[in-house]
């Protein structure tokens, strides 16, 4: 049976892997789990500044799921270099860097600098994140962006890059062609909805922010279908994410066109769930004679 | 920290909507201050795991407690937890109460729910011989929880109407105690408390350490979604890794 994930010029050696924003960089969940079982870790986005992150409370459950307004609080470039790679360089999987910025030169300085380091197997290009002002969801809502950001980044990097598309679109189709046309290897989809609870006794949002990212299994039939929609578009690899909490979940994605998969929301209810979904991926591939990834598609 | 399989030894409300949890524990030793995660239900609602402060730790047996108040969804269901029932923990998580400064008597203050973790540092340092000062406050006697006291502790209840112990709150009996000076505040428990005690400990040039609540999605510092503002260059902290314990002196006070 193999289970190996081929994205532009890399391999992944099986098809679930964390999503970003939810696994840090790697170092904590290590403790809990073993990260050399994964097919991916997908860092916690980056940018070149260090970014305190939103105002809080920053997040809140919602039925079957969760709100999250963090703001891409992360270290920042530099302390990153010196901080987080040695880690995800020395960790037994592969790292992919979630790579955020304000406007289109962040995220091309950003990869030149991330060149210079040998701690990753490819990047996630967060085009995608609803709960920062600028950048982030504005560019990943607009075709023209998309293919233009795309078409800059493709010759910084030899390595795998992968566009990660918002749900909070018209048609999510459209932006995954942007992404093929700009010479993108990959899209992961979806980042989070986005959505909104208010506090009716204080009556205001409970997210200072108003918005926040809506996650978990809430969201789930929502990133199937928009992986099926991505499928119907480009022939790029997809790596399908939202509301992954059992090896079925996961199945669905492969069904509707993923070729590899993101676990996120549900490490907060069990940390060992990405482990059990490549378990149940393969009990499934074994008991339908399935010899790879592939022959999860066509069926429909 | 660890992930294990724990079973519960009681469940018993102490208090109105304050239940102590008693379950066993087979994670690295859990220390004052520290907390747990938990989840004792299936499906995805509710959905996170819960965060607990621990009240107690019983090497000998290897069972640990905590006090939680019903409020919502998930702490209704462990209302129910039956002795044999299974919980999934991960602990122990965060920081712990520091010691105190030397020469200070330890002052504890609790109130409400506040009150499992400060048991717990009492219960320690009474132990070490600091005959600490434990205060602890609650709206009235139907609130004040029945449970096991610490030994060799100065200990003094007071409820907001008089019904049990001092009449006033937390504060007020410290403000009206005049032998204060020389302490090392502790504080677990609602924020109009935890602010007053800080204002005493800066009144008096003394050392304050309070554990605060936020909610929490990971609990082990990777997701960032519990992160309080802070008077330090970074902003914020996660009270899941950097606390939940904070010198009082770096929070910010509203």
């Amino acid at each position: 049976m193999d289970l190996t994930v081929t994205i532009g010029s890399g391999t992944l050696p099986n098809p679930v892997g964390v999503a970003s924003g939810t696994f840090g960089f790697g170092e904590e969940y290590g403790r809990l789990i073993d990260l050399s079982r994964l097919g991916a870790v997908y860092a916690k986005a980056l940018t070149l500044e260090h970014r305190p992150g939103n105002d809080t409370p920053r997040m809140v459950e919602t039925p079957s799921g969760m709100l999250n307004s963090i703001g891409l609080a992360n270290p920042g470039w530099e302390r990153f270099r010196v901080e987080k790679a040695p880690f995800l360089r020395d960790m037994a999987c592969p790292a992919v860097l979630n790579i955020g910025g304000k406007k289109e030169s962040d995220y091309l300085e950003l990869v030149e600098k991330c060149e210079e380091l040998d701690c990753h197997w490819g990047y996630e290009i967060n085009i995608s994140c609803p709960n920062v002002k600028a950048g982030g969801l504005a560019f990943g809502t607009d075709t023209h962006q998309v293919e233009s950001l795309t078409k800059k980044l493709r010759p910084l990097t030899k390595k795998p890059l992968i566009m990660k598309l918002t749900p909070n679109v018209t048609d999510i189709g459209e932006i995954a062609k942007a992404a093929e046309a700009g010479g993108a290897d990959a899209v992961s989809a979806i980042n989070t909805l986005k959505g909104m609870v208010i506090d009716t006794k204080k009556r205001r949002p409970v997210i200072p922010a108003g918005t926040a990212g809506l996650s978990g299994a809430a969201v789930r039939p929502v990133g199937v279908a928009c992986v099926y929609r991505i499928a119907q578009c480009v022939s790029l690899p997809i790596i399908g994410l939202g509301g992954i909490f059992t090896a079925d979940h996961a199945i669905q994605y492969l069904l509707a066109g993923a070729s590899a998969v993101q676990v996120g929301t549900a490490l907060f209810v069990d940390p060992r769930i990405p482990l059990q979904v490549l378990e149940g991926i393969e009990a499934y591939m074994d008991a339908n004679g399935f010899t790879s990834l592939k022959d999860f598609h066509g069926h429909f | 920290m660890e992930q294990f399989h724990s079973e519960v030894i009681s469940c018993r409300e102490s208090a109105r909507d304050y239940y102590e949890l008693i379950f066993t524990w087979k994670g690295p030793v859990p220390l004052p201050g520290q907390f747990l995660t938990l989840r004792c239900w299936e499906g995805d609602s509710p959905l996170l795991r819960r965060p607990f402060a621990l009240s107690s730790y019983d090497a000998a047996e290897r069972r640990a407690s905590l006090i939680f108040q019903k409020r919502g969804p998930a702490t209704s269901l462990m209302t129910h937890l039956k002795t044999g029932d299974h919980m999934d923990i991960l602990g122990p998580l965060g920081g712990t109460f520091p010691p105190p400064e030397t020469g200070r008597r330890p002052v504890i203050t609790g109130g409400g729910i506040g009150t499992g973790p400060v048991l717990f540092l009492a219960d320690a340092l009474s132990r070490a011989g600091l005959r600490p000062l434990l205060v602890l406050g609650f709206r009235d006697k139907n609130f004040v929880p029945r449970v096991h006291l610490p030994l060799g502790c100065e200990t003094v209840i007071c409820t907001d109407d008089g019904s049990a112990g001092q009449e006033g709150t937390v504060i007020d009996y410290l403000r009206s105690r005049d032998d204060l000076a020389g302490s090392h505040f502790y504080g677990c428990g609602p924020n109009p408390m935890l602010k007053g005690l800080h204002e005493l400990a800066v009144e008096q040039n003394a050392p304050c350490s309070v554990s605060v609540e936020e909610v929490m999605a990971c609990g082990i510092g990777a997701c960032q979604g519990c992160a309080i503002p802070v008077n330090l260059p970074r902003k914020f902290l996660r009270v899941c890794q950097d606390g939940p314990v904070f010198d009082s002196r770096i929070l910010v006070w509203t």
